[in-house]
């Protein structure tokens, strides 16, 4: 192992250690596994199409509990480490600051794929559970690559928000106003798409904005559609899966994306007073 | 060691507030073996100095070497041992994480960190505390855990911020007997402190900082022949005094 990855490492495994001995993300995986486990009580609410309506409630459940580990764990692991000053005391050290933001991003990356892989597996066995309980119409197949994919999906949104917060806490100071602007960044990913579709609908019966279009098209290159790496709905239908080629440049768009944003926040980091 | 030549420094304009000179035109050097004290007032510049020499923030203008390199080459924090003024640390973490963090990204052997963090942390007295985590310690505790932290690289100069902080007699003693050790050791030491008896018992030469500018630089009994006073406390207060009016 090099220097660098060796020093990554170190800050990578204080920041799951420190996580997994804190009392409320240990209290937000014991919520979300009952939460998950909840499901098994959900689907007897559910008249139809039990499958479909079991395995996006799992899958949904992970994102809110990772959306929660992001915002409420993740905004105040970054941007407290600098308002009490314990960037200093991991400074002090012969770490630059661009191995202190991978480190932290490791770190934080490595909790949340520990929370999805408990919460992917509890998920299976809930869906399985739920389909020998019910007859075949109600849930006739279980599809595991759309499955598997789901959550690749899943954990790849959560790595992209985990670096655009990363960058906004090197660029905006206090963990306040990072949780704002980091929501406010995906209120408008998720908006986007709603709203493209709203205008071309719009074009369609009054002809062509060439502007608004022009204009949304080129924010979905800075607030990128989040829905192009959903797949829950395949889980449990017998909807084809999109085209290889499509699937691998949707992931792979995005974890350039992760990228992109990481190195502009070792960037931001390298650049400015800690003060 | 340390050579500071002519660096300035001023914070940014806050919002409702103005721009804040922190440092003017300040330069002192260390050298091997030798101990700086560093004083003044609150507001004097001091933190600034320190973190300048850290690199957490950079300077306007001036220059600064450290250890012959410039302090943004954070490879040569291996050779460095750095006491904040005050501790914080990841809450739910042990001193014993603190120290493997320190020995891995210092590149230590693993067998020389487990030595060097028992002799440290029985020196310090905190082998029996050395599983609880740190957020428990009492702010004496996190101070001389941070120590352990510092000096368990065996750093050949120390920059130590306010090191008797949050100590009682008894720790500020333990931690005072300390220094003078790693002094007779022949390390490099520039430390900055409010308790101007200890800064006059432990330095070679003192830098007396007020309001961003250096007002002094040289041997404690200098100061004080300089102030016709019959001491240095009493000399630097009256410094300060004639720099005031």
């Amino acid at each position: 192992m090099t220097g660098a990855l060796k020093r990554i490492a170190a800050l990578a495994r204080l920041v799951v250690i420190d996580g997994l001995r804190r009392h409320a993300l240990l209290g937000l995986i014991l919520l979300s596994v009952a939460a998950q486990a909840g499901a098994l009580l959900f689907f007897d609410f559910i008249p139809r199409d039990i499958g479909r309506a079991s395995s996006d409630f799992i899958l949904s459940l992970a994102w809110l509990s990772g959306f929660i580990f992001l915002f409420f764990h993740g905004v105040q692991i970054i941007a407290l480490d600098e308002e009490r000053k314990v960037i200093y005391s991991l400074l002090a050290r012969p770490i630059s600051r661009g191995e202190y933001v991978l480190g932290i991003f490791s770190g934080l990356a490595g909790l949340l794929l520990l929370l999805n892989l408990l919460l992917c597996g509890l998920g299976f066995g809930a869906l399985m559970i739920i389909k020998q309980m019910v007859a075949p119409a109600y849930f006739n197949q279980f599809n595991m690559a759309p499955y598997l994919l789901s959550w690749f999906g899943l954990v790849t949104m959560e790595l992209m928000l985990l670096s655009v917060i990363l960058l906004f806490s090197g660029l905006v100071r206090g963990s306040f106003p990072v949780l704002l602007i980091s929501l406010s960044f995906y209120a408008i990913c998720s908006g986007l798409p709603v709203v493209r579709e709203a205008v071309s609908q719009r074009t369609a019966r009054e002809g062509a904005q060439p502007i608004v279009e022009n204009m949304l098209q080129w924010m979905t290159a800075v607030f990128p559609n989040f829905d192009r790496l959903d797949f829950k709905n395949m889980i449990a239908s017998s909807t084809s899966l999109p085209d290889l080629l499509l699937i691998l440049l949707n992931f792979g768009l995005t974890i350039s994306y992760v990228g992109l944003f990481l190195w502009l926040a070792c960037l931001v980091y390298q650049r400015r007073d800690l003060q | 060691m340390i050579v500071f030549q002519q660096v300035s420094k001023t914070y940014a304009r806050d919002l409702g507030a103005q721009a804040h000179t922190a440092l003017a035109d300040v330069s002192f050097s260390l050298d091997k073996g030798e101990t700086l004290g560093m004083i003044g007032a609150n507001g004097a510049g001091k933190s600034t100095a320190i973190k300048l020499l850290m690199d957490f923030i950079r300077p306007d203008s001036g220059s600064i070497a450290l250890l012959g390199q410039t302090p943004a080459q954070h490879a040569i924090r291996s050779r460095v041992g750095y006491l904040p003024e005050i501790a914080n640390f990841p809450a739910n973490l042990t001193v014993l994480d603190m120290l493997r963090f320190t020995g891995s990204t210092c590149n230590m052997e693993q067998r020389n960190v487990r030595t060097a963090s028992e002799k440290w942390l029985r020196r310090l007295g905190l082998w029996d505390a050395k599983k609880r985590p740190l957020r428990n310690y009492s702010k004496g505790m996190q101070q001389r855990a941070n120590f352990a932290i510092a000096l368990l690289n065996d750093p050949e100069l120390l920059i130590l911020d306010e090191p008797m902080s949050g100590l009682d007699p008894i720790g500020r003693a333990d931690i005072l007997s300390l220094i003078t050790d790693l002094k007779r050791q022949g390390r490099s030491i520039l430390f900055c402190s409010h308790i101007l008896e200890d800064v006059d018992r432990l330095v070679d030469r003192v830098l007396v900082l007020h309001k961003g500018t250096k007002l002094f630089e040289g041997q404690p009994n200098t100061l004080a022949e300089e102030q016709g006073c019959p001491n240095f406390v009493e000399g630097y207060l009256r410094l300060v005094e004639e720099e005031q009016q």
